[in-house]
């Protein structure tokens, strides 16, 4: 069978090479050069020609947008064979109603572009976005574009004339356009713009936007002589500066959305520019926000009216002449418009703007404009070949009918004649039946099934000491299933949500060397006394009791996953979520970090936790508006139950925002295994902020915490002298400042903390968010003085960070000197001693908020500023070749610390370590590295060293690790990770806790993805359909007695532990 | 924004973070001596000071050892050869003044270590330091009941609460455990054969009646003591 197999193969790459040369042949003999595009314009107006014949432009905005994905998707990163089969899909079908040009946000690859046009007939406008959405400008992400800058200038012009050169001679190319609407997106501010009145801001930037605009076009037309260019200009908004600047541009291009007609647009282009007009955009959604039902025939009734329209206003129809077609917007729904990067793959019901033009659904202060309805078919499920289908929609039949027409063949009165002849009650039926199919194949009704996942492992494990004595029967097998069942609801337009359901079967126990959600349902032993049974108890006692035990096996087999429900009023909308991301509020006024970010759902499974679970109220318009109150039992991953009041409102050029975090209870158990509960308390911040338009901004926080704990007492130790002090009214205050300034255009932050004894708050906002490397030793704790200071200096694609912090402790930690009590023989006299510390029993603790004093800085390089270097997904979205970072930290802490605390599971509450860490010079360094040889290849390495204290228990010392951490993403369809570490804590966070570390830790997972669906960042389920294999191996020092438990005494020198699985996504 | 705002800001931002109130030596009060209370006089700072789950003995002014880390036996920490750095409870408890004198000293002592860690033996040696205090304080000043009623909670929680632990005693060279509620039916029944404290109940009889209240049988012949279901 190997034989006939290999033959088999040997056939295949034979026929598979042969096909690839006579493809390639095919190709080569019908190379020849771009087609030539021009306009024309005679008696009856413009027309647009290609090659030297009319061109009625018939046109659809395309993208691909997969369920479950955004705008973050790239289609040209998969493989050949599949872009292959998207585009047949879809070009077919679009080539079958007569459309015979694109427009996509998406750069089209020029082979791409060449494959469209030969295999479709459809001709495609390359949009390079100019900046519309943020530049890498000097190798620095600039997030609102300014035209003024010269260096801006420079970048963007070379960018584009960059595409231009890129696609001059490609055939299929139908023209450039550049930006997207680029004269609404005016927002940087600048000391010169804002110095002139309000009035007069935007066109003075808008006069930058035109003037670049002309210059990028007389460059790009003198490479590309043979293709018109153009804007996207939105609707024709500062027509005057476009004659002013653009008079020689052979089209003008426009988004424009005025319902039915296009009303005046005609003659006022025709009076002010003589130019020929395209809509890159126009349409109409496909959802009555009234009804809250699919609308088509509205849809379709509109898009039929516009096509008239412009087929009425093209050359030779006596009227203005200056049509020469247009771009549907759009030709399928995206399921990512509304929110972008939540809900995505369930299409949304929510009206996000309001436009009166669409009559349809438009009511007086009420939304109508649906984002995820805009196509002329909706977005289906996945076919055979893993393409996600299109069920075209009345809209569809409508326009393939008009497409069949030519304005320039057919006479006006002639496809008037036939427009009004549609029989759009067919086409409504027609568009109805396919709705109805679809929605017998998929369920669309307020309560919906919409996926979900099953996974399968098998686990072998096993470890030096047992094997050794047994052998292989020493290794044991386990194996799991688990699935996933994920239910949308959406019962009218101002409440939708979803939940997961979990379901178990058998749960493997991958324990120590995997701690894996699904462990609620491991057994569990119980000890049961009982009376003894009577031949029990001739050997026992008189009244002694029997003491069983009792295994629960089957456990907790089912819950609820995650859940989510919102509510959208006219006033308030109204969150509900159990185990959902959820974000800080340190960007809209949360200055102490009140509300901390719940988004590592993955290390919250582990543990089983169900943070954030609660409930949001954010008011919208009214008495509310910019009010937000967050209640519920842990809002945030380990919080108390508690109450967040949230008031934000603006004075002059400044931000106020007041906040209240009242704890209304304790939680009694750990957020994880071993994290210790914090007392119960309150605060109340108050913060504002004042930008200044030359990049000054200053922000100042003050903080009133815990005044609980008034005259509550704590001993403190000063040059052998032992004080009962007390908490006043001052230690229950704390003040914070931060400046942020350019030096030499880089951007730079001083900052001062004061915080009192109890003035406690919470996250401090780092600068580059959770995938900040820094180590900075910043701390949510009162009790300190403290000054901090970083620069971001950027040189091309090159950042430095430096970054410093000095604190002090306005009360230090508590030593340990026992208490001791010299015997009178009458009269006792005791010297209580001191010893350090702990939340619980005194009303602070000296912990992370030691004193300290901290330097580091980093460098990054990140060529493509777009994907920025920091970002949460970087892993996912960078697209440099290469790019990088370095950097290291030294920090020394001159004193000790008071006693951490940890979750005892025996006495469940806090229990003390009972002492400080010692005071310590400790240092890091780290390197991320990403590369990208090629679109659908990655590999992230990261390395990692240094020389730290555990967070808990000081036995054992501080510790030098070292590790290497792995990822290979190969053909976007295989990935490898893994990481090596030598004397590193393990991997949950209470092996650094309790300072429990591995000579060495080893792990290796390969898995293939089988369903196209790529690879996915950070993602803790639904990565698509795939099997795998992952090896973990684990050292045991035998002298270490923190690893007793693992090792059998120190009689083990390793663990180890291969599972298979495999996990179907549906 | 001019030069000179800037420097405002900046100074407004200098006093923002100074002015910050170090502790010194003027505050706090210096307790580095603190006289252990010789008489036998105690007032119950709450009601169940002393008893299972209660932790106010800390906040009572009169407890010497609020501020002190009374510390388990496996909570003394040690040097790197293993020697003890501080004093145990039982080391501190030994060095307490013997008789009358140390009896309010150690029910401190033994009702702090019992709000640290909730365990039998803690709970037994509060409700002996209170047996002790009735002891003494009706022996010199009056008969108070509301010690002899609070000593005797203190045993009942040592039964209810912590029945089946034992604590050890030094028989010679040798640390022998003892059932609590063995012992505890002891002092109540054999009340002063067993503690050379008066008795709580008047006499044995009364004693196995109060037991018999309590949910316990006690077996005066096999020194047994059952739970009645």
């Amino acid at each position: 069978m190997a034989g006939i197999s290999f033959f088999k193969s040997i056939r295949k790459v034979i026929g598979l090479g042969a096909a690839i040369v006579v493809f390639s042949a095919s190709f080569a003999s019908q190379a020849h050069a771009a087609d030539f595009v021009t306009t024309v314009k005679d008696d009856g107006g413009w027309k647009l020609q290609v090659n030297g014949e009319d061109f009625f432009i018939k046109g659809i905005v395309w993208g691909y947008s997969p369920r479950g994905k955004n705008f973050s998707y790239n289609l040209w990163a998969e493989s050949d064979d599949f872009i292959r089969k998207v585009l047949d899909y879809e070009f077919g079908m679009m080539a079958a109603a007569g459309v015979n040009a694109n427009r996509s946000f998406t750069v089209i690859p020029p082979k791409w572009v060449e494959y469209i046009y030969r295999e479709h007939g459809i001709m495609s406008v390359i949009n390079p976005l100019m900046g519309r959405y943020g530049a890498s400008i000097g190798g620095k992400w600039v997030p609102f574009t300014d035209y003024s800058d010269e260096l801006t200038r420079a970048t963007l012009k070379a960018d584009v004339l960059e595409v231009v050169e890129k696609y001059k001679n490609t055939p299929g190319v139908l023209m450039f356009a550049l930006g997207n609407e680029s004269n609404y997106g005016l927002s940087w501010s600048s000391f010169e713009i804002e110095n002139l009145p309000e009035g007069e801001q935007n066109t003075a930037k808008a006069r930058y936007l035109y003037s670049l605009y002309a210059e990028v076009i007389e460059a790009g037309q003198k490479i590309a002589p043979n293709h018109p260019f153009t804007i996207v200009n939105g609707d024709i908004q500062y027509i005057d500066l476009i004659a002013e600047y653009l008079p020689d541009m052979p089209i003008l291009g426009s988004n424009v959305y005025r319902g039915s007609s296009f009303t005046s647009l005609w003659a006022d282009v025709d009076e002010k520019l003589d130019m020929p007009v395209v809509f890159f955009e126009f349409g109409s959604d496909a959802f009555n926000a009234r009804e809250f039902e699919e609308d088509q025939l509205a849809q379709a009734e509109i898009l039929k009216e516009q096509w008239r329209e412009m087929y009425n206003k093209a050359a030779g129809n006596g009227e203005e002449g200056n049509a020469i077609g247009g771009f549907v917007f759009e030709w399928r729904d995206e399921w990512w418009k509304y929110l972008q990067t939540e809900n995505l793959d369930v299409q949304d019901t929510n009206a996000s703007w309001s436009n009166q033009a669409y009559l349809f659904d438009w009511a007086e202060g009420e939304n109508n404009m649906n984002e995820e309805w805009f196509g002329i078919t909706a977005l289906g499920t996945k076919n055979s070949d893993g393409v996600y289908t299109a069920r075209p929609r009345m809209a569809y039949d409508v326009l393939a009918e008009i497409f069949k027409m030519d304005p320039y063949t057919y006479k006006k009165a002639a496809f008037n004649q036939e427009i009004d002849n549609l029989n759009m009650d067919l086409y409504a039926l027609k568009g109805e039946v396919r709705q109805l199919k679809a929605e017998s194949k998929e369920e669309k009704s307020r309560l919906r099934f919409e996926g979900g996942s099953l996974i399968g492992e098998l686990v072998v494990k096993g470890e030096e000491e047992s094997i050794r004595i047994d052998g292989e029967n020493a290794l044991e097998f386990e194996n799991g299933q688990m699935a996933f069942l994920d239910i949308g609801f959406n019962p009218n337009q101002k409440i939708s949500g979803q939940m997961t359901i979990n379901i178990l079967g058998n749960v493997a126990d991958k324990e120590p060397l995997e701690i894996a959600y699904g462990r609620r349902a491991l057994p569990v032993d119980v000890f049961v006394e009982r009376d003894p049974l009577p031949e029990e108890a001739e050997f026992l006692p008189p009244d002694a009791r029997v003491q069983d035990t009792v295994t629960f096996t089957d456990r907790e087999r089912v819950e609820i996953y995650d859940f989510n429900a919102k509510y959208e009023g006219d006033e308030w909308d109204i969150e509900a979520f159990y185990h959902t991301p959820r974000y800080h509020w340190k960007n809209e006024g949360d200055f102490f970090g009140l509300v901390r970010e719940t988004t590592d759902m993955a290390g919250q499974d582990i543990w089983n936790a169900k943070a954030p679970s609660g409930v949001e109220f954010a008011g919208k318009a009214g008495w509310g508006e910019d009010m937000k109150i967050l209640a519920g039992d842990e809002v945030f991953w380990g919080a108390n139950p508690k109450v967040i009041l949230k008031y934000s409102w603006n004075w002059g050029r400044t931000e106020f925002t007041f906040m209240h975090d009242e704890d209304i209870a304790r939680r009694g158990d750990s957020a994880s295994a071993t994290a210790a509960t914090d007392i119960q308390t309150r605060r109340t911040t108050l913060y504002a902020k004042r930008d200044f338009a030359d990049g000054w901004t200053l922000e100042v926080g003050g903080i009133f915490a815990s005044n609980e704990k008034i005259d509550d007492t704590f001993t403190r130790y000063e040059d052998g002298v032992i004080y009962l002090d007390q908490i006043e009214d001052e230690d229950t205050l704390g003040a914070r400042v931060k400046l942020s300034f350019p030096i030499f255009g880089h951007r730079t932050w001083i900052g001062g903390h004061y915080a009192g004894l109890v003035a406690d708050g919470g996250d401090i906002l780092r600068e580059f968010g959770i995938m900040d490397p820094t180590m900075i030793p910043y701390s949510p704790w009162g009790n300190k003085m403290e000054f901090d200071a970083g620069m971001n200096i950027t040189f091309g694609n090159v950042m430095l960070t430096p970054r410093v912090m000095y604190r002090e402790n306005l009360v230090d930690a508590n030593p340990s000197i026992p208490a001791e009590i010299n015997p009178n023989p009458n009269l006792g006299e005791l010297f209580p001693g001191v010893s350090p510390r702990n939340r619980d029993d005194d009303p602070f603790a000296v912990l992370d908020n030691r004193e300290a004093r901290s330097a580091e800085i980093f460098l990054t390089y990140d060529p493509t500023g777009e994907t920025f270097f920091y970002d949460w997904d970087n892993d996912f979205k960078e697209d440099a070749k290469f790019a990088f970072n370095l950097g290291g930290n030294y920090t020394e802490y001159p004193t000790a610390t008071d006693s951490f605390q940890f979750f005892s599971l025996l006495s469940n509450s806090n229990a003390a370590f009972g002492v400080g860490l010692p005071s310590e010079n400790v240092w890091s360094a780290s390197s991320r590295m990403v590369f990208n040889p090629t679109q659908r290849n990655k590999y992230i390495l990261q390395l990692k060293g240094g020389f730290q204290q555990s967070t808990g228990d000081p036995d054992g010392g501080t510790r030098e690790f070292y590790e290497l951490h792995g990822k290979v993403i190969l053909r976007n369809k295989h990935i490898i990770e893994g990481y090596f570490k030598k004397d590193a804590w393990g991997p949950y966070d209470f092996h650094r806790q309790f300072n429990v570390i591995f000579p060495e830790q080893f792990k290796l997972d390969y898995s293939v993805i089988l369903d196209g669906s790529g690879f996915q960042p950070r993602e803790t389920r639904g990565t698509g359909t795939r099997v795998g294999i992952r090896a973990l191996y684990r050292g045991y020092d035998p002298e270490d007695e923190k690893t007793f438990g693992e090792s059998q005494d120190g009689l083990s020198d390793y663990r180890f532990m291969t599972v298979f699985y495999v996990e179907y996504v549906f | 924004m001019n030069t000179a705002y800037r420097m405002v800001l900046l100074v407004v931002t200098a006093l923002a973070v100074s002015g910050c109130n170090e502790r010194d030596s003027n505050d706090g009060e210096v307790i580095n001596n603190i006289l252990l209370p010789t008489d036998v006089v105690l007032n119950l700072f709450c009601p169940d000071v002393g008893i299972k789950d209660e932790r106010c003995v800390l906040d009572d002014p009169e407890n010497p050892f609020a501020v002190v880390a009374v510390l388990e036996p496996d909570q003394v920490p040690e040097d790197e050869d293993g020697n003890p750095l501080a004093d145990d409870k039982f080391a501190l408890a030994n060095a307490l003044p013997p008789g009358p004198t140390g009896a309010k000293a150690r029910f401190y002592l033994w009702a702090t270590a019992l709000a640290g860690r909730q365990t039998g033996e803690n709970q037994w040696y509060t409700a002996r330091a209170l047996h002790e205090l009735y002891d003494a304080n009706s022996n010199r000043v009056f008969e108070d009941e509301l010690i002899k009623e609070h000593a005797k909670r203190a045993y009942r929680s040592v039964l209810d609460n912590f029945y089946g632990q034992a604590t050890f005693g030094q028989f010679g060279d040798n640390s022998v455990p003892f059932q609590l509620n063995e012992i505890v039916a002891r002092s109540i029944v054999f009340s002063e054969e067993e503690t050379g404290w008066r008795s709580l109940v008047g006499s044995s009889l009364e004693g196995l009646a109060l037991l018999g209240e309590w949910g316990y049988t006690y077996n005066v012949e096999t020194d047994l003591l059952t739970r009645i279901e």
